[in-house]
């Protein structure tokens, strides 16, 4: 039950991303809620198991959108590698874990991207539109992880994400 | 035991596996001629059931919400208001372009009335958009089913949208203008300056590049498509000339261009499977 439970996860969070939150957003942006999945799944998990997951998740995100597949893999990735450093060292049961797991995920995230485009995209550059947009999807997905990491933390002692039901 | 356990051998044969799965998916992602690869279709095509639903969803909630409100025949008139004033639009944006071709025109010994473009539409809803801002992309409800193909134009009544770069059985991606992988040759309309490009910033904007230095275009003039690519019909409204400044090199004018549409209030669109290109008159010289 846990492991089709982490399957069909990112499968919800990027129907919703495309359908439901498009309604809601904040200045034209949306949740990252796969990229919030993501980190949840390193903080509790570690850095290697969050990283693979993060890999999956973002093929599944590059896929969807069929442009330059392997860049929210990358992005993702590694993110989860870094924030799954957290496992063990903080008090999972405490809410503020997630809050600030999903700010610094989310500025680790965005900084990747920056660097991949900034590489990959010519005449790339920032401007004030942009780092805008980044500062409203940033805080839209630190508004949001809050209810979502009250749901993971049950879920995960007692819920159908609990340990023990391996994958 | 489960597949993931903790040992650091483990982690490091999963990682492995990852970047060999990762490897076959670029593979296997490579696009075909609608765009898309095996993986990237099939991804798609588990998403479109759901997103239709969704779009009905939302469409029949609205349609109670009227219903309750008792507003049912309003509603039908609206409609059938939205549409004639659609129509109309697009008459207007087509009758826009071909008006300043007569002026053009008008001085020449052998004119004779270009023929407008006419065009083979499909309407189409938006079931789904791009799941983050780095990419401006939208799903619309129609695909291959209905003959659409990669590079067809998206509009409304109010001017371009974008074009098809992905087209499934039952839906197809369209490439906003705001993309910052999007270029369209565009005139300014008063002006006839044609060697302008209206590019993508990325960020929802649009910017003109190419804007010739001797070039009398002011803010508020428009912005339309001039054809040359052939992915377009010419004469489709793209935005507002805004900020126009002399690039560094002093040769060219660069300008922001406020697009034509709202591109975060769409529901429909209008994809163009084929258009006429109206016939240039014979020894126009222009």
């Amino acid at each position: 039950m846990r492991a089709l439970i982490i399957v069909l996860l990112p499968f919800l969070a990027l129907f919703l991303q495309t359908t439901f939150f498009r309604s809601f957003s904040i200045q034209g942006a949306v949740p990252d809620l796969l990229l919030i999945l993501v980190i949840f799944y390193s903080v509790f998990n570690g850095s290697t198991k969050g990283a693979v997951y993060g890999v999956a998740c973002g093929i599944w995100e590059d896929l969807y959108q069929g442009r330059i597949i392997g860049v929210n893999a990358i992005c993702k990735g590694i993110t989860a590698f870094i924030l799954g450093r957290m496992q063990g060292e903080v008090f999972q049961e405490n809410i503020l874990v997630g809050v600030i797991g999903v700010l610094g995920g989310t500025i680790i995230n965005v900084a990747l991207l920056f660097m991949i485009s900034f590489l990959a995209i010519p005449g790339f550059s920032l401007n004030r539109a942009i780092l805008a947009d980044v500062v409203y999807h940033g805080v839209y997905n630190v508004i949001i992880s809050a209810p979502i990491y009250i749901w993971y933390l049950r879920s995960s002692r007692g819920g159908v994400l609990r340990e023990g039901q391996s994958i | 035991m489960g597949l993931f356990t903790t040992s650091k051998k483990k982690g490091a044969w999963t990682l492995l596996l990852t970047a060999l799965i990762l490897l076959l998916v670029v593979k296997w992602g490579s696009s075909d001629s609608l765009g898309l690869g095996v993986v990237e279709r099939w991804v798609r095509n588990s998403y479109a059931p759901l997103q239709k639903g969704v779009a009905s969803v939302q469409q029949g909630l609205g349609q109670f919400g009227t219903r309750v409100l008792g507003l049912q025949d309003l509603k039908q008139l609206l409609q059938t208001e939205q549409a004639l004033n659609q129509q109309l639009s697009l008459e207007n944006m087509r009758l826009r372009e071909s008006q300043a071709e007569v002026e053009r025109l008008r001085g020449l010994l052998d004119y004779r009335n270009a023929q407008i473009g006419q065009f083979d539409l499909e309407a189409a809803r938006i079931i789904g958009h791009a799941p983050n801002n780095w990419y401006r992309t939208m799903t619309v409800d129609k695909g291959a089913d209905y003959g659409l193909t990669l590079n067809m134009p998206v509009i409304t009544p109010d001017g371009l949208v974008g074009k098809l770069i992905n087209v499934n059985r039952s839906t197809a991606q369209v490439l906003l203008i705001t993309d910052r992988e999007m270029a369209v040759g565009a005139i300014i309309q008063p002006t006839r300056e044609n060697r302008g490009i209206v590019e993508g910033v990325g960020d929802g904007r649009l910017r003109m590049i190419n804007i010739p230095y001797y070039s009398q275009a002011q803010d508020g003039d428009l912005a339309v498509t001039s054809g040359i690519s052939q992915t377009y019909p010419p004469g489709i409204t793209i935005g507002t000339i805004r900020d126009i400044q002399k690039e560094a090199n002093g040769l060219v004018l660069s300008a922001s261009v406020e697009p034509a549409v709202n591109l975060d209030r769409l529901e429909e669109v209008l994809i163009i499977k084929s258009f006429q290109v109206a016939e240039a008159p014979a020894n126009q010289g222009v």
